[in-house]
């Protein structure tokens, strides 16, 4: 009974700075998704230049920790901006340096996930939209999208879930998020309580990714109706 | 700009830590494979009880960050160690307790990835065993889990890197892995970008390399699966990548 009040209490202490998680996880899944959009185009396009640049830049963000993506991004990117453009960004809110590094680290799957999406729509889709006389975008906006998302909607979610735990290392750089809060409470109970403390830590972060699951496996529902009422 | 020999000194001190990553990785592979094994067959058939344990255990450790499991287990353990063998228990090397959050964390997704696995295998396959007289233990072992097992190793590649990945957080419990020892490093010396390039570097040379090593070993346990595959689908196969094809040109027109 005394842990599920400790818990309890841990979790009304935690809660207060979930903004931050929320804020660097949705900032890098807008921009993250967007910078996988344009890794998508170039790597379904015809350069073969370009095709080679994406592989390797998806294959490299893959196969780098994210961890050490929050440092190189923490101390490098300062490092570039002063040696090649001379603008000093080391008084940045260290919060950017996070979002940019998760952007980097989300656009990755997201290329490869949409990348896969538009490569299962079948090409006759495509014709059709030809035949009723509809241009390139309304074709790409009105058939392709909509048949992509709900064939992306599930991987997208995996990612997200990804992004939401990747972005729990914001605290390695210095940023008061729930992680280094619950390092705060433990060390102030002089390490007493631990195990109840970051298991309200993980507590809060399950319910998140469950609450990710939950919505997005509703989204893919509504689309799905929506999907079948048409081919009927 | 940067400091290259600082940048040599890295690596050259770095190089030590990484049997301690690779043994990370490697351990809690073995460890977790047959216990996921075990939860992936639990959930397969079902067993009451242990369905439902699996499902949540898988759930919670896939929707948790790495690293609230570490902390759990890293302040959990000693004192529940301590109580049942005394104070000894505070002075175990913290690497085992790096096996044992990797493993926890491994065997989840490991679990999901043998139970997709042996789904995959047709049911027509079960029958024809029953048909030559196979008990079902032999059909399992000899026809199922052969290709199960093929089956599951590009997922297999995916959560090595993942676990080559995620050691990268073994130095919050004190590992000296390779992160732990270029951390100290790049403190001592006060040029971070520079022990840290060192250190993503290494980390590229180990995913890739684990990469090719799951890559040959998908060609040599694929070799006769691609050729009944071939015999017997070879026009649809030739259809499908026909299709495939054509389906680049909407972008480039």
């Amino acid at each position: 009974m005394r842990n599920f009040e400790l818990i309890g209490n841990f979790l009304l202490q935690l809660l207060p700075v979930i903004n931050i998680t929320l804020t660097v996880s949705v900032s890098a899944l807008v921009l993250g998704s967007f910078i996988g959009l344009i890794l998508t185009l170039g790597k379904i396009g015809s350069s073969r230049i370009l095709r080679g640049i994406v592989a390797g830049y998806i294959s490299i963000v893959r196969a780098t920790p994210p961890i050490i993506m929050i440092f190189l991004v923490y101390y490098g990117l300062p490092f570039i901006t002063a040696n090649f453009f001379k603008i000093n960004i080391e008084g940045w809110n260290r919060i950017y340096f996070v979002i940019i590094a998760l952007t980097l680290l989300f656009s990755a799957p997201v290329a490869e996930i949409m990348r896969s999406a538009y490569l299962s729509i079948d090409k006759g889709q495509y014709e059709a939209g030809i035949m009723v006389g509809m241009n390139k975008f309304q074709i790409f906006y009105r058939i392709i999208l909509p048949q992509a998302t709900v064939v992306a909607l599930p991987n997208y979610a995996t990612a997200l879930i990804n992004l939401l735990k990747e972005g729990s290392l914001t605290f390695t750089i210095g940023v008061v998020d729930m992680v280094a809060k619950s390092q705060m409470i433990v060390s102030n109970n002089s390490g007493g309580y631990a195990w109840q403390t970051y298991g309200s830590l993980a507590l809060i972060y399950w319910a998140l990714s469950l609450a990710i699951g939950r919505v997005v496996a509703l989204s893919e529902k509504a689309y799905q109706k929506k999907r079948q009422s048409i081919s009927i | 700009m940067l400091n290259t020999d600082f940048m040599l000194q890295v690596a050259k001190a770095t190089i030590k830590g990484v049997p301690v990553t690779l043994e990370i990785v490697i351990v809690s592979l073995i460890l977790a494979l047959p216990i996921s094994f075990v939860f992936a067959l639990l959930r397969l058939y079902s067993v009451k009880g242990g369905n439902q344990f699996v499902k949540l255990y898988v759930s919670f450790i896939r929707g948790t960050p790495i690293i609230a499991q570490i902390l759990i287990v890293y302040s959990a353990f000693p004192s529940l160690l301590a109580s049942f063998i005394g104070k000894s228990a505070f002075a175990i090397d913290p690497i085992n307790y790096a096996y044992i959050v990797f493993t926890i964390n491994a065997v989840a997704s490991l679990t999901e990835v043998f139970r997709s696995a042996l789904q995959t295998v047709d049911r027509g396959q079960y029958e024809a065993g029953t048909m030559v007289g196979m008990t079902s233990s032999q059909i399992f072992r000899r026809i199922i889990l052969p290709q199960a097992l093929v089956s599951a190793l590009p997922n297999l590649t995916n959560i090595t890197l993942g676990l080559v990945k995620n050691s990268a957080l073994a130095f919050i419990m004190s590992v000296k892995d390779i992160t732990a020892i270029a951390k100290t490093e790049a403190a001592f010396n006060y040029s971070f970008l520079e022990a840290y390039l060192v250190l993503w570097v290494y980390y590229l040379i180990i995913s890739y390399a684990a990469e090719l090593i799951f890559k040959s070993l998908e060609l040599y346990f694929g070799r006769y699966r691609k050729q009944v595959k071939k015999r017997h689908y070879s026009n649809k196969e030739q259809l499908i990548s026909v299709t495939t094809d054509k389906r680049r040109s909407p972008a480039q027109g």
